[in-house]
Parts: C-alpha cells; structure tokens; sequence
C-alpha cells in the first residue's frame, strides 16, 4: 500500500518501498528537499527537524511509514513564498543569527513550533525546546530570535485584529 | 543584462587588468605591490589580488569573495572591503557564489591562487587580504572618475564618488557607474592616480552587515556540498577501519551487492605520511567503499558488508594521559621550547612557588554538515565540487593522485557547514577522487557523523604542569612543562612569553599514533586554560584581585617583536585593554550572591587578543550553571561589528563547549564515543544568556576573529567555579566534575 501524507500543503504519495526509510532521506534523496539536513542519523542534533502536525520532530528517525496521515512542513515550504516569510524566518534574518548557517532551518522550525505551543515563551521554556545542536555556537542569537518572533507573531496578530 | 565592460587591456606595464570570467563577470587582477612595503604586515602575500565584480546598466553591483564562506563570514566582509573603496551603494550589492577558483603555476613551478589568497584558515583572510581588495577597489573607482571626467571634460581631480555615482564638488551632475563601467573598464590608472580611502570616510567598512545568503539559509536553499547532485554520479560510502592502522579481514561481498541499487565495491587501502602536526600519521583509514546509484542504497550496502578487520592497535587515550602525568612529573629531560633568563635562579629566590598539573584530552571537531566530495575525473580533465578551506590544495591532490595536469581542474568551493580546521585535511576528497579516477563516472563521497568523529585529526591531548615563582607578589619565574599526543606549544608567541622574564617551555616529544591537526586556534585553549588558571592561583596565593594581578602583571605596556607566521608583535597593553573592558562590561567589582562568581581568561593570538569574563553558580551539590558572558576584543580596524560580535558570541561557546564536554575517548585504537549523545555537545540551555561584546579600537589594521575569542572561555570558566564555590578545577571536560 502506497503512503500517502501531507508534504508543504500538498500531497505526496510514497512506494511502499520506502515504508521503512527514514523520512529524512526521502527528503532529501527522492523528493530533492535538501533544506533538511543530515547531521548525525540517530535523533541528537536535530538538523533534520521537520514539522510533522505543527509539532518539531527529528526526521532521520522518523520511518515513512509512520509519515502515514500526518502533515508535514519542511523548511522549504514554511514561507508561503519569497516575499511572504515566516515571522520566525524574519525574526531570523532581522537578528542575523547564522554563522556556517547549516542547523539554521532546524532551528527555525523547532522555534515554529514552540510558538504554536507557547507564543510568549519564557527562558526555561526555550531552553526546554530549543534542543537543536549549532556547531558554530550561535545561541545567544537564537534566543534573541525566538523572542524577536514571539513579539513580531502578537504585534502581526493585533493589526489583523484591529 | 551586463554591462559590456569588459575589455582586456594588452599593455603589461598597465595596472589594471580587466577580463571577462567563464560566467561573464568583469574580472579584475591587481599585481602585488613591491613586497618590501608589505612585508612587514603582510606574510603569505599573495602574487595578487582578484575581485569578482560585475557592473550593471541599472547600477546595481555582483561581488564574489574569492574565499568561501564557513560562518566566518569573510562572504559579507571581503566584499565590504571593496565596495567601500569603490564607493559603492551596499544596499545594490549582490553576493554571488560558486565561481571557479583560479590557479595557474608559479615560478617553481607549485600550483597557487592565480588572484589572491582564497584559503580560508588561521584567522588570517582579513589580515593577508587587507590591502589588496583595498587598492582593487581604490583602483576601479578611478576608472570610473577619469571615464566621467572625458565625458565632462574637467579635471578628474574635480570629482567625487558617492554610493555608485560619479559627481562634481557641487553634486549639480552626476552619472552612475554602471552607465560608466563599459568605457572605464578600458582605461589604464597607474598605481600613483590611485588613492586609498581615509579610514574616516568609510561608508560601510564599520558599521554593521548581515550574513550572505540569509535569505536562502532561512528558506532552506541548497547551499552546501552535501545538497549537491552531479549528472550521472555514484553515490558513496565508505566502511572504514574502526580502529587505527587496521586492515581489511574479510566482507559479505555478496550481501552487500544483493542490496537494490548498489553496483560496485571497491576497496582503498590505508596510508600514512607526514602529517601536521607531529610526523607520520594514518591518514587514510583502510575502507571498502560501497558504490549506488543512491545514498541511501549505498548506506544498506555498507551495513550489509558487515566487515571484519585486522586490527592490532593499542592507543588508548586514557592510558596516554596518566603516561603524561608521569612524564611531566618526572625528572626526565625535556626539550626546552624556550628557556629565558635564569629561571632556576628566580624559583630558588622566590617568596612563594606554586605547581599545578592541567589536562585537557582530545577534542573533535564535529563540523555540524558531515564532509563529502563530489569527483569527476575524466580524461581530459576534473571537476570537484566540496567545501575545503584550501581550495589550491584540491587541484593539486587531483594532479598527484590521477597524473591530471592541477590547471586542468575545476574546483568549485561550496559554503561549508562548518571548517574549524578539519575542513583543511585531504582525506574525504582523496577518496572521492581515487574512485572517480578508478570506475571512470563521477562520484559523491558521503560521511556520516560516526566517520566524521572515528577518522577525526583531533587537537592534541595534553598535560601540562606548571610551576610559577612569585617575589614582591610579582611573576618572577614560569616553568611551563608539557607532554601530548602530537605537536607542540608556540610557546614563544602567547603570554606569558614576554612578559616573564625567567621564562622556559619543555615538552616531551609524543608518542601516540592518533592523529592529530588543526582545531580552531590549534592547541591553544589549552595552553591558556593552563596560563590562566594559573594567573587565577597566584592571584588568590598573593590575595590579589585576579584582574588586579592581571593589569599589574602586564605592565609595563608595551609591544614586543614575536616571529610567527601569523603576527609580527605581542602587545601586553593590547592583552590589558581586554581585561579591562570585559571586566567594566561585567561589573567585575559588584558582589555576587553566595554560589555565584566570575572568571576571567584572556588570549592573544593569530594578531588579535580576547578577554572573557564568566558568571557561573555553583550550587552545595556541585551543579554548575552558566548564567552570562562579557567578552572584549582588539582586532584591529572593525570592519563588520556585527560579525566580530558574532564570532566572539560563537567562539566563547565553543571554547565553553570544549571545556565541559568536548572529549573524544579511544580505547585499542578506535574512537569509542562516535556521535552526538555519546559525544555531548552544548545545547541552547547550557550556553550563557546573554554574551556582551566589546569592540576596542586601538588603530591597528585589521586582524582575524575566527580563532582567538575561543582560548579564553576555557581558564574563563575554571575561574569562575573558583569564585562561585572555592573549588579549583585543572581538568577537562570539566563536565566530569561538575554536573551539568
């Protein structure tokens, strides 16, 4: 039976062949989606992260079988397009967190969904999410960054409002 | 559309030279100047210097920084350089990439950049390129002013330039560049039209500039070597001998080729050579490499080969440290590194002497993107494509291995997800190379992060004891007494070198097999982790403030001549200014709560000094938590704040990271700890909250900042668990002490 999931808003179907490969690899060799990265293969660094339902999880561990159903959003598909980023994106640039810039959209997407779950997160609650290793050390940045788009989600969220 | 300003001129005494890129981008080649006048500041120069610089009608401007990216943003910062002495509007530049690197012979005849210094390494790419890209862009806004002038008919010594405008003094008419370029780029300038800028009318050279390529980063473009396709390419990965120096046992030949998608197995054996630093190493692991038509096919095979090998090492980390401690502690002679005025006379007169033992084991680099070529060697030619931090190196290793003539090789240099010296070493591109050249198509060698930790070039593991003399609560004496597993400390070219003047370094020459090579300022968190603490020890012996002894130590301020290939002179009042502004950042002298202290540490290296101070708590229990950095840094001219600042955040973590954590364990010969996990890395939750930065302008040229903010964060953090709690600890990864 083909595996059929949701993949950046639109549907994917994939062999049954491949139920038992990870999701990353799907990615990144079949689909050509290389903004999800490789980093170590077991679930610690988190350079893989994708959204799977709004939730960050680590695809190189994730089985495309269990892809079955479920929504996910690489990073490749958080923008709707170039000149409509994400507020986390924005936030992300506006703070010029990068250095090497490899784990960067890992980080963007474990922050998404941070701020899904708590728009107004505190420190302990970055900490706490914000799991993703970065090699070049670039966390004070990031930090700033999530709270940077924390306030640029309400602030967007009020003049929709008004 | 480009502008059609590319004309090469055919007079060689003409110079500038201007000629059209494979990719039709105006080319332009400046030689060097006599090297007498740059001889002092500049080692290593370069023939000369090229931009990558194209001139469009609508004024707006491409760039390409011949060295690549590796978060040390030399993509953002050597176009700065340019677009300033040029005058040109910052806000219309496009940062391009993925050009050829170009290289032609010199005079022996050895294979060198054609335009300039592309490597990327020893914090030196601001420093050796300084003056080149200045004058490059020097040179082609006079171009551009004398084409006005002939429109015009006025002197061009009437005109002025301003964000990619020619002008008159009264700013009634101007003309913008790209309508200027095709013509200019025909005239000839001699060297004396040619006028440097004043640091004082810089546009963009000191403020702040962001990452190239942001905006692909954020939306997950490919960027990177690894994101990479090649038409026609084998997949590869390679089963390497886990343990050092192993060879092939025995595979599941067929196992591995009943796996769909995979078409061949080759086997490479292992080689040594003289290796940096510390002689003869391994620097090919024996392997069997699993050739697919998918990465992911390839990986099925490589597991399926489950192969056995010879192995008959016995390296063993742990071992080699305690043999350390013997020897450092023994009476056995060293070799003396340095041995300055009468050190036994000073510790024999001294009021107090304190000898302590430090260590530090092996650190890896874990480059966040795992290292992968892609090797194309055909008959009549090569193309590699890689993230390499020596991109000469890369044609010429193709020419050794395939008989290719190096010219004939196309190296395209990818940003690199992270270099910190591993990306120097030849090893990933040797075998990507030897099996293009062996089965005749294109290959994509792949590691994974287990073969990027096993196969590492490690920095060095190390013991160090010292033994310092005070007198009049004053440094009359150090004895630096040191045993690795390679290498050794330049030990003449760091404080306290200088400014003690009974000063002697020894070490014993290594005996260990495991390899090892550059890791960001190589060698060098060590030594300050070592100098530091003990600057720390005799503070608190002589009840002194530890930045107090530190100002008084270093004095008098003054600049002393060291000879080392990356800096010319050590400057203690350099070192001082440092402190003193980390310190003021930190409110050095407000009282912290009980189990709360700071640490400071400092480090002059590659041109450049760091200061760092730390804030840590130290709870009964020994839980240890970093709450906050303030770091200072003299780098000379600050060309980019921004990414000064970034490197000093990055390297303070790195350094902290090293310091805790970051220790590889072998045990037989083989890398016991081989990914994340095993290897703990520092996450967002143990790095400081916040890290201050200070820029101090003492008027030197510019320096790197790659390196130097990393030594320091290391004695920084030893320092700071003293103040908190009273416990001193000269052991790393300090993690083992504390809990975390």
């Amino acid at each position: 039976m083909p595996i059929e999931f949701t993949l950046n808003r639109q549907p994917v179907t994939a062999p049954d062949a491949k139920a038992e490969m990870p999701l990353l690899w799907f990615l990144r060799e079949d689909l050509r989606l290389k903004g999800t990265k490789f980093g170590c293969g077991i679930g610690q660094c988190g350079a893989c992260t994708v959204l799977s339902n709004g939730s960050a999880i680590r695809s190189c561990v994730m089985r495309v079988a269990d892809a079955k159903g479920l929504s996910i959003v690489t990073i490749e598909g958080l923008a709707g397009d170039e000149r409509h980023l994400h507020p986390v994106q924005q936030a992300w640039i506006e703070t010029d967190v990068p250095q090497c810039g490899y784990c960067q959209g890992g980080q963007i997407l474990a922050a998404v969904a941070l701020l899904e779950r708590s728009p107004n997160p505190t420190d302990t609650d970055i900490d706490a999410a914000m799991t993703n290793l970065c090699r070049c050390g670039s966390y004070v940045r990031i930090r700033k960054a999530v709270k940077a788009a924390a306030l640029r989600t309400k602030t967007s969220q009020r003049s929709l409002r008004s | 559309m480009r502008a059609p300003s590319i004309a090469p001129p055919l007079d060689r005494r003409t110079f500038l030279k201007a000629s059209a890129s494979a990719a039709g981008a105006l080319l332009i080649s400046i030689p060097l100047p006599p090297r007498s006048s740059l001889a002092a500041r500049t080692v290593e120069a370069s023939p000369s210097w090229c931009v990558y610089l194209t001139l469009h009608p609508d004024n707006s401007a491409e760039l390409m920084s011949p060295v690549m990216e590796m978060g040390q943003f030399m993509r953002t910062t050597g176009p700065m350089i340019l677009a300033d002495e040029m005058d040109l509007d910052w806000s219309r530049v496009t940062l391009t990439r993925d050009e050829p690197v170009r290289m032609i012979r010199d005079d022996k005849g050895e294979v060198t950049y054609q335009y300039g210094q592309a490597n990327a390494g020893g914090s030196q790419t601001v420093r050796n390129n300084w003056d080149y890209m200045r004058r490059a862009g020097a040179t082609v806004r006079r171009m551009l002013i004398e084409e006005a002038a002939d429109r015009w008919q006025v002197p061009a010594d009437t005109l002025i330039t301003r964000d990619s405008f020619v002008m008159d003094q009264a700013g009634t008419r101007r003309i913008s560049y790209g309508e200027l370029a095709g013509k200019a780029a025909q005239r000839r300038v001699t060297p004396e039209q040619v006028e440097l800028k004043q640091r004082s009318d810089y546009r963009i050279m000191g403020k702040d500039a962001g990452v190239a390529d942001i905006r692909d980063i954020v939306m997950g473009r490919p960027l990177f070597g690894i994101d990479e396709d090649y038409p026609n390419a084998l997949q590869a990965v390679i089963e390497r001998a886990p343990a050092l120096n192993a060879e092939i046992a025995g595979y599941n030949k067929n196992a591995a080729l009943a796996v769909p998608g995979v078409r061949q197995l080759i086997e490479l054996p292992r080689k040594v050579e003289d290796h940096w630093p510390g002689g003869d190493a391994q620097v090919l692991a024996a392997g069997i490499a699993v050739l697919a038509d998918s990465l992911w096919a390839a990986m099925q095979g490589r597991k399926a080969l489950a192969a056995r090998w010879k192995n008959a090492a016995t390296d063993d980390s742990t071992l080699q440290l305690q043999q350390f401690h013997r020897l450092v502690q023994s009476n056995d002679t060293a070799e003396k590194l340095v041995d300055d005025g009468d050190v036994d006379a000073a510790f024999a007169t001294a009021d107090l002497v304190l000898d302590h033992t430090y260590e530090k084991p092996l650190f890896a680099h874990a480059c966040m993107e795992p290292y992968n070529c892609i090797a194309d060697i055909r008959s009549d030619g090569a193309t590699i494509v890689t993230g390499h931090q020596v991109p000469h190196w890369v044609a010429r290793e193709v020419e050794s291995i395939t008989g290719l003539d190096a010219l004939k090789v196309k190296v395209i240099s990818k940003r690199m997800g992270g270099g910190f010296g591993r990306r120097a070493e030849l090893d990933y591109l040797r075998e990507a190379v030897t099996l293009s050249h062996r089965i005749k198509r294109p290959v994509k060698v792949t590691w994974t992060r287990e073969d990027e930790i096993q196969r590492d070039f490690f920095d060095a593991a190390a013991v160090m004891r010292v033994r310092a003399a005070l007198k009049n609560k004053r440094i009359v004496g150090w004895h630096h007494r040191q045993a690795q597993t390679r290498g050794w400390p330049e030990a003449r070219d760091y404080f306290p070198a200088k400014v003690v003047s009974n000063y002697r370094v020894e070490r014993f020459p290594p005996t260990s097999n495991i390899p090892c090579g550059p890791w960001r300022a190589p060698t060098q968190l060590q030594w300050a982790f070592a100098t530091e603490s003990m600057l720390d020890e005799l503070a608190h012996a002589a009840g002194e403030d530890p930045l107090a002894f530190r100002l008084q130590w270093l004095q008098p301020y003054q600049e002393h001549p060291i000879e080392n290939w990356a800096a010319r002179s050590i400057h203690s009042g350099r070192m001082a200014a440092c402190y003193e502004a980390a310190a003021r950042l930190a409110d050095w002298k407000r009282p912290r709560p009980k189990g709360t202290g700071l640490g400071i540490g400092g480090h002059f290296t590659f041109g450049t000094y760091a200061a760092c101070v730390l804030e840590v708590s130290v709870s009964d229990n020994d839980e240890l938590k970093i709450l906050r950095a303030w770091g200072a840094i003299d780098c000379g001219f600050a060309i980019n704040p921004n990414h000064i600042r970034a490197q000093m955040e990055g390297g303070f973590i790195d350094g902290l990271n090293a310091a805790l954590f970051n220790a590889v364990h072998v045990s037989e010969g083989r890398v016991v700890n081989d990914n994340f996990g095993k290897l703990r890395w520092m996450r967002l939750r143990e790095a400081p909250l916040s890290i201050e930065v200070e820029i101090i302008d003492s008027g030197y040229a510019p320096t790197g900042v790659g390196e130097p903010p990393v030594p320091p964060a290391g004695a920084a953090l030893a320092n700071a668990i003293f103040a908190a709690c009273g416990k001193r600890v000269r052991r790393m990864p300090i993690a083992d002490s504390f809990k975390i």
